[in-house]
């Protein structure tokens, strides 16, 4: 029994309880971030935002997630009711599952695989599935055209964003994030990264069907679009969802563009910082751009959209994964090799 | 152990799921089930140690490939029990070769035997494992070398396969007016707006 | 890092080349303003003959490049220039007809240039993986091409069934192919060759049985030999009939090229086993042809049925098994195409106040309205028929030749049989041209590239007799190159 319990029960227990120190901040800040959002915009448009519950608003979001508990789930009469409430569970599931591989500091990750980029990539172009799932559960017309806007447009961008994660796949020879984190690179190889952070960064406002690019929810048109049916915990689960992704793909481009946790420019009087704080910070400011798009921009038109992600991004990103690959090569700036691969052929 | 648990879970999972693909009464269940097979397949591979077949896998079939999938039959309007009602009028001839296919393939796999010198053979175009050394590495390795001319043909195949979905699919549509945004930028307010000054009771001429 | 050695791409320039064009092209296509069908055209039957100029300047024995999954020697060469000079001629042969049933696309030649490319990788392959790539370069086009006319929906179920079925046999070729591969843990010609070595006399285990047979279903599904034939007919007839004339052409000639690189090759100590599958394809496909299109009064279905037919007769050449049979193959196969160059050109032609008719009872009185239609079309029919001293004749006599000299005697009996049955529907066209009571009267041929086509096969089918070496030669020369 001792043995049982030191082969499988500790490390076991060890998991849970890493995965409860991901999951307990990442909530937390997720509920802050929606108070963030109202807050910026708030300062943006003039208005003060939340001031009411607790001390300038702070306990707002505590009291909007206890009344979306309270009420009663309604489930449409002619609804697909396994699939139905399998929708927002997923959508939940899958933006907490990718944090499995996101280093907040070295060595601060639950899985550091070999593949974690690939992970990523995989579990953010899982995404659609909730979203395409309660559109058609829902039978109703509104949130079945939002679920295949949505599903189109990820699908569309994420080719680009796949191009961009070879062009820093270029420069830093690894698919491990951590390694990805600890790449050296020139200044201009960063120069040379700079448009692609800029398409991923719009990307990923498209990927999480974030304004201007929110035309899933689109409510002028489409009421609510795919979540017009869901109420209570279902919404709530399909809110958290969609928060959550905004800070995961705000943590690849921290770990992508911005060097993850290590001091901005390697300036060494700020290292007293522990690592984890600027990768907070960093994503914050990612983040901060989202809301302000947000704040500032309005929304895309359908076919608008499409062009952008098709006629725009794809061939700019394929043409810049040449020229970044010609540079490196002629610039001498790949990175070491760091396996030997023995292959003779017969 | 562990491994072995897993092992027929996932398998147990993906056979089950995918006999459900072709038993689904709706087909956006038939294709659910579709991808759950897919990730039970990435989960075996993951076992085997090939961690980038695994998210290729996912990414391309579940991600891309399956999410058009489930597009598609959201949007057809097609009755299914009608489809199956006519299957099923041939499903005698149908069990009956299905069952006489299976019994020959049993017959040769009861009889399999490899070339003794198979395993070697087949072992000659991997790479030597060494220290470190990734799916990604190994089979860059592999793919963009030995197997170049394979990797460029397949290009091509992917590029006709492109030129055929547009050529027939695309229709040039007459009417539609399209948005040039830089016509709109080139629109001057001086060309196109013209301000008056309207005498009262005058009206414009 | 081991250095990296970069594989010789000489032998592979033609293809290179091919394939280069071909994107230029497409690009041309794209970005001129009014889709300019016929520079493109024009330009891709230069970048064939081209193309066909270098296999032949290239031309050397027996080199493999690639990680020895490409070979070049002097059967590829052959077989090469046929499929370059068949493709080009359809390409040529299109262009009125595109603009009349407006599928004029750019697309259209591109096409062609990407399924030719294609047959020459498939021609050159020496690999599993290299022959099923090349073979699947060389159909995707053809399902696209078939439902090129899409307002149609003859020519849209051509292409989907097409597609389906080839969807399928691909699935039985590679799964052939999987099980040669568990088998000998190769999938190089020369690997699998050296694993079956010991095979020559029985004793094949049943999973290498099974590989070979699935292996040849595949293809030929691709040659439409009977039992996989049942595409052929509804394919033919309802493809714009340039593309079905495209598709009686070329891609038969390659995979017959195909079929005989891999029965020699790697399954060439096999032979008693593989000769039975081929025979009973060989006999089925000439009965057959000859029996169902009796029947047919489409003039494309009754061709349709003759292909398989004429696949049938080429196929009992490979079941000799030797260079004279290979040589009589490939004499039949460049026969055949020029053969059915001269009647596709022939049906193109057929159109009655402006619109194609293809009915063979359209053709009633011909030789009093049209003279020289109906004397070339006749020519085509009895070369067609085995009638000598035509090129057809020839084409069977030789492959009877090797066929007995094998000792199978019952096959050259079955198939001078089937040929006399055969005679009988080719004969039909001819009677009704020549015999039957005055019809109206087919337009006139403002086409002269058409007509030239049909006048230069019936002229080649007729002076065969005088200059048979050249072709002659040519085949003896690359059937040495494969048996060797």
């Amino acid at each position: 029994m001792a043995e049982l319990w030191t082969m499988y029960g500790m490390p076991l227990a060890i998991i849970v309880g890493k995965i409860l120190l991901i999951v307990g901040p990442l909530l937390g800040a997720m509920a802050y971030l929606t108070y963030a959002e109202r807050k910026v915009m708030a300062a943006m448009q003039m208005r003060q935002g939340p001031m009411v519950v607790g001390p300038f608003g702070l306990l707002q979001p505590l009291a909007d997630g206890l009344k979306l508990l309270g009420k009663e789930t309604i489930i449409p009469s002619g609804a697909n009711k396994f699939v139905f409430v399998l929708a927002p569970m997923l959508t939940f599931a899958l933006s907490l599952v990718a944090w499995a591989v996101i280093p907040v500091n070295a060595g601060w990750v639950l899985a550091d695989i070999n593949v974690g980029i690939l992970y990523l990539f995989a579990i953010s172009s899982l995404g659609v599935y909730g979203i395409l799932m309660a559109g058609w559960a829902s039978n109703s017309r509104y949130a079945f055209l939002g679920g295949l806007r949505s599903a189109a447009q990820m699908v569309s961008y994420e080719v680009s964003i796949g191009l961009v994660i070879v062009t820093v796949l270029l420069a830093t020879g690894s698919l491990n994030l951590t390694e990805i984190v600890m790449a050296e690179r020139p200044l201009w190889v960063t120069a040379l990264l700079f448009p692609m952070f800029v398409i991923f960064v719009i990307s990923a406002l498209a990927e999480t069907n974030r304004a201007p690019f929110d035309l899933p929810e689109g409510e002028s048109e489409l009421v609510g679009g795919y979540n017009v049916e869901y109420s209570s915990m279902t919404f709530a689960l399909f809110f958290l969802g969609e928060y959550m992704n905004m800070i995961l793909m705000a943590a690849m481009t921290t770990i992508l563009f911005l060097g993850g946790w290590r001091v901005p420019f390697d300036i060494a009087f700020l290292e007293f910082v522990p690592g984890f704080v600027w990768f907070a910070a960093k994503v914050a400011f990612v983040l901060f751009i989202f809301l302000w798009s947000r704040a500032t921009l309005p929304r895309y038109r359908y076919d608008q959209l499409m062009r952008l992600g098709w006629k725009v991004f794809l061939p700019f990103s394929l043409l810049w994964v040449l020229v970044v690959a010609g540079a490196l090569i002629y610039g001498g700036g790949l990175p070491p090799a760091t396996v030997e691969v023995i292959h003779v052929i017969p | 152990m562990i491994e072995a648990l897993f092992f027929y879970v996932f398998s147990t999972v993906l056979v089950l799921s995918a006999m459900m693909v072709i038993s689904a009464k709706n087909p956006v269940h038939a294709v659910l089930y579709l991808i759950l097979s897919f990730f039970n397949a990435a989960g075996l591979f993951v076992m085997l140690g090939a961690e980038l077949i695994a998210m290729i896998l996912v990414i391309v079939y579940v991600g891309a490939v399956a999410v058009l999938f489930l597009f598609v039959v959201m949007m057809l309007d097609i009755d299914f029990t009608r489809l199956r009602d006519e299957a099923q009028k041939h499903a005698m001839v149908g069990a009956i070769t299905g069952g006489v296919l299976l019994g020959e393939l049993a017959w040769v796999y009861s009889q399999w035997m490899g070339a003794r010198d198979a395993l070697a053979r087949a072992a000659q175009t991997a790479p030597q494992a060494t220290k470190g050394l990734t799916n990604a590495h190994a089979l860059g390795q592999l793919l963009y070398t030995h197997y170049a001319y394979l990797f460029q043909v397949s290009g091509l195949i992917l590029l006709v396969a492109m030129i055929g979905a547009i050529t027939l699919t695309l229709r040039s549509r007459p009417g539609v007016r399209k948005q040039v945004i830089s016509h709109q930028l080139d629109r001057n307010p001086a060309d196109v707006v013209k301000i008056e000054k309207i005498e009262t009771g005058a009206g414009v001429s | 890092m081991t250095e990296f050695i970069a594989p010789a791409f000489s032998p592979a320039y033609p293809e290179i080349f091919l394939a280069i064009m071909a994107m230029i092209l497409l690009m041309l296509g794209v970005s001129t303003d009014k889709e300019d069908y016929r520079s493109i055209s024009r330009f891709s039957i230069l970048s064939l003959i081209a193309v066909g100029m270098v296999v032949i300047r290239l031309y050397e024995g027996g080199v493999t490049t690639f990680g020895g999954m490409f070979v070049v020697d002097g059967f590829s060469s052959f077989m090469k220039v046929l499929v370059l000079f068949g493709a080009a001629v359809s390409i040529g042969m299109a262009t009125r007809y595109a603009r009349r049933e407006r599928i004029m696309r750019f697309e259209y030649p591109v096409l062609i240039l990407f399924s030719t490319l294609g047959m020459m990788l498939m021609i050159s392959a020496n690999d599993l993986m290299a022959l099923y790539m090349g073979l699947e370069l060389q159909s995707l086009p053809l399902y696209v091409l078939a439902a090129m006319q899409r307002d149609s929906v003859r020519s849209t179920e051509a292409g989907l069934k097409y597609f389906i079925l080839g969807a399928l046999s691909s699935g039985i070729l590679l799964y052939g192919m999987s099980l040669l591969y568990g088998y000998t843990g190769t999938t190089q010609f020369a690997g699998l060759a050296a694993a079956f070595e010991s095979f020559s006399h029985g004793g094949v285990p049943l999973g290498v049985m099974t590989g070979m047979v699935l292996l040849m279903c595949g293809m030929a599904f691709k040659i439409s030999a009977v039992p996989f034939h049942m595409w052929t007919p509804d394919v033919y007839e309802g493809s714009p009939t340039s593309v079905t004339a495209f598709f009686a052409i070329v891609p038969k000639i390659a995979a017959l090229a195909l079929m005989a690189r891999i029965l020699t090759g790697p399954f060439g100590n096999m032979v008693l086993h593989w000769q039975q599958v081929i025979i009973l394809l060989s006999v089925a496909s000439m009965v057959l042809g000859a029996v169902a299109a009796i029947g047919q009064r489409n003039i494309k279905r009754m061709l349709a049925y003759s292909s398989i037919g004429h696949m049938g007769y080429a196929l009992s050449g490979l079941c000799a098994a030797n260079q004279t049979g290979v040589q009589a193959v490939l004499v039949y196969a460049a026969i055949y195409m020029v053969m059915s160059m001269g009647a596709f050109a022939f049906v193109l032609m057929m159109k009655r106040k402006d619109r194609m008719v293809e009915d063979i009872y359209d053709l009633s009185g011909l030789s009093k309205t049209q003279p020289m239609m109906a004397l070339g079309m006749a020519v085509i029919m009895f070369s067609m028929a085995g009638i000598p001293p035509l090129a057809g004749f020839f084409g069977k006599l030789y492959i009877f030749q090797a066929v007995v000299n094998a000792q199978l005697y019952m096959l050259a009996v079955i198939g001078v049989l089937s040929s006399v049955v055969a005679a009988y529907y080719y004969l039909r066209v001819i009677k009704v041209m020549y015999f039957d009571a005055e019809d109206e009267a087919l337009d006139a041929q403002e086409d002269r590239g058409l007509n030239l086509v049909m006048m230069l096969s019936s002229l080649s089918l007729v002076t065969f007799i005088l200059v048979p070496a050249p072709l002659i030669t040519a085949a003896r020369l690359a059937a040495e190159t494969l048996l060797r």
